[in-house]
């Protein structure tokens, strides 16, 4: 598969590309940024993908989180997507900043006019793990991921759907429950049609209440002040009510004054990056 | 004492003490005038190393003894060897000339030692005290029992916590500036050093308890957690919920767990000032606190319901918690 490399930057010692290459899954041509740290140079290093929210593209991850830094310091490749397929002109899909371009919600798509391009979870668990295994210096056996919001539920059903494919999964503000809020009944109502039991199998709180694999470690971070909390869109209690149950261990800090943006995230990305590197460098 | 030769032994003295001797010559008429005097002090009693007092961590051990002597000595000398080595190849490593009874002496990590002490006067070196032995893997301490409130009892191990159902004193006691009053706490005695220390605590989910460090001063009529010269995290459980909160100047973060930890890990970092609590049973990180710690710590324990609490040090750092 073809890549085009877009643009590279060096930043603390490694360096952020942008590629673009022509998508299978969805049918266009999709941008991902991967960033290589120094010692990527001599050594195949573990993976770390990123999922970002909505109306994101495969910009705002490297350019407002501040994440370099430690990605570059624990020795992480760290890959961030866009977050839906572009230019496939289908109608409706610029109607909404929650649904269609920018709002993939990292599901396969079963619907008209949608399940041709948005297969965004095939695209985020198979396509782009193997276009970078094959191009980059990366360990192909150890991957984690991580994201915020639409992209902390995209994290959070990735890993919980994939017993033992990551070694680590880790959140900002996700979208916790979607089969109960505003976001989630839009995009899978949309996406995948009528038929709720379809939209359980992308939905984390269900996930985890019949998780049947090894234990995972995840860490949660969210803000009080964030206003999508208190509309009810995250609705983290469920979350953690049900790992509770379940018994999969969950540290979910409430952080005082803290927002939805990428200053929350900035705050705390290094608390992140070490808690994978703790799983992929062991 | 009587004798015909021009020597005697003299024995069955005291150790530790001075002695004047003269001599005198008898004849048939009487007892010649007293010789010059000669005073000849003994060799001191052996020590004995206070075993159950020993705090190490992996560069250094803090060793004190009783004098084993009721009249002052000059100093004291610390041997040790690699116990690995044998006694007649293995190098001793001596250090003379200590004034009190403990001495701070510099290790190598990950090794295992043999200590002795002797007293010194001007008669001479005593035997050596008997040995102990000092690991210097992890950090070692004892609970103090000078620290101890009185509804908790401390194990022979020195290791173990207990607080029984039955309050064995009807009323609080009295305001002190060594024992906890109010809050039902120990503390134990961390050798001071700076640098990384870790420690776990084995615990029952189903009690309220509290872990942590102060200091020293820290005022026992406190509850562990409320003023700003202790960190902690506290548990309770109540309606078959866990509550964690980590405090320090009653201030806790916001923080939601939802696997109740057995054993938790504490790891002191003096260089880099945090002190950190994980799940060591599944390597899980839970709370790092960044303190100011302007001089050394102590680590503590209190429970609030009867239960106990099982302390395990002497500890490699895991490796999880390198990351820290």
């Amino acid at each position: 598969m073809a890549l085009k490399q877009i643009s590279s930057n060096k930043c603390f010692g490694g360096l952020q590309k942008v590629f673009e290459h022509d998508s299978v899954e969805l049918n266009c041509k999709m941008k991902f940024a991967i960033y290589l740290p120094p010692k990527a140079e001599t050594e195949k290093c573990p993976a770390l993908y990123w999922l970002s929210g909505l109306t994101c593209t495969e910009q705002n991850f490297i350019s407002k989180s501040g994440f370099h830094q430690a990605a570059s310091e624990h020795g992480l490749v760290v890959i961030a997507p866009d977050t839906s397929p572009r230019g496939c002109n289908i109608k409706g899909e610029d109607d909404s900043w929650d649904f269609g371009t920018g709002a993939g919600f990292y599901v396969d798509a079963t619907e008209d006019p949608w399940k041709t391009n948005y297969r965004m979870y095939s695209y985020v668990t198979e396509e782009l793990p193997q276009l970078v295994n094959a191009n980059f210096p990366v360990d192909p056996q150890r991957m984690s991921i991580f994201g915020h919001s639409m992209g902390g539920h995209g994290a959070l059903i990735c890993a919980l759907k994939n017993p033992g494919k990551y070694k680590s999964v880790s959140a900002f503000a996700p979208i916790c429950n979607p089969v109960l809020c505003a976001w989630g009944k839009k995009a899978f109502g949309g996406y995948l049609g009528t038929d709720q039991s379809k939209w359980k199998a992308y939905d984390a709180t269900h996930l985890v209440k019949s998780y049947p694999g090894s234990q995972l470690d995840i860490l949660i971070d969210q803000g009080k002040d964030d206003q999508f909390l208190s509309d009810g869109q995250l609705l983290p209690d469920n979350f953690i009510a049900a790992c509770t149950e379940k018994k999969v261990p969950v540290v979910f800090r409430l952080q005082e004054g803290y927002d939805h943006s990428y200053y929350f995230i900035a705050t705390f990305i290094t608390d992140h990056i070490r808690h994978h590197a703790k799983y992929l460098n062991a | 004492m009587t004798v015909k030769e021009t020597y005697c032994s003299v024995t069955n003295l005291m150790p530790n003490t001075q002695y004047e001797f003269w001599v005198t010559a008898q004849n048939r008429t009487g007892p010649s005038p007293a010789s010059e005097c000669v005073v000849y002090m003994t060799a001191p009693s052996p020590p004995i190393i206070k075993s159950k007092e020993i705090q190490s961590c992996e560069e250094a051990a803090l060793i004190c003894w009783e004098s084993g002597n009721l009249n002052p000595v000059d100093s004291y000398t610390v041997e040790l060897t690699q116990a690995e080595t044998p006694e007649p190849s293995g190098v001793t490593e001596s250090v003379v000339g200590i004034p009190t009874c403990e001495s701070l002496v510099q290790l190598h990590p990950r090794q295992s030692y043999t200590v002795y002490v002797r007293a010194l006067n001007m008669g001479g070196p005593s035997a050596r005290s008997d040995p102990v032995t000092i690991y210097t893997t992890g950090s070692c301490f004892h609970l103090n029992e000078h620290t101890c409130h009185p509804w908790l009892t401390i194990s022979e191990d020195g290791l173990t916590v207990v607080r029984s159902e039955r309050k064995t004193l009807a009323k609080e006691p009295l305001p002190s500036n060594t024992r906890f009053t109010r809050c039902v706490a120990v503390m134990g005695n961390l050798i001071p050093i700076r640098g990384r220390h870790y420690w776990e605590v084995e615990v029952d989910e189903r009690v309220d308890y509290t872990v942590g460090v102060a200091f020293e001063d820290v005022p026992k009529q406190d509850d562990l957690g409320a003023n700003c010269l202790s960190w902690c995290m506290r548990h309770r459980f109540a309606s078959s919920r866990h509550k964690y909160e980590f405090l320090h100047n009653k201030m806790t973060p916001d923080i939601r767990i939802t696997v109740s930890p057995r054993k938790i890990g504490i790891l002191l970092d003096y260089e880099n000032s945090k002190l950190s609590f994980f799940n060591a049973d599944i390597s899980q990180h839970l709370y790092t606190f960044s303190c100011q710690f302007y001089c050394f710590v102590h680590p503590c324990f209190s429970l609030e319901k009867p239960g106990c609490l099982k302390i395990h040090n002497g500890i490699a750092m895991p490796k999880h918690v390198a990351f820290y």
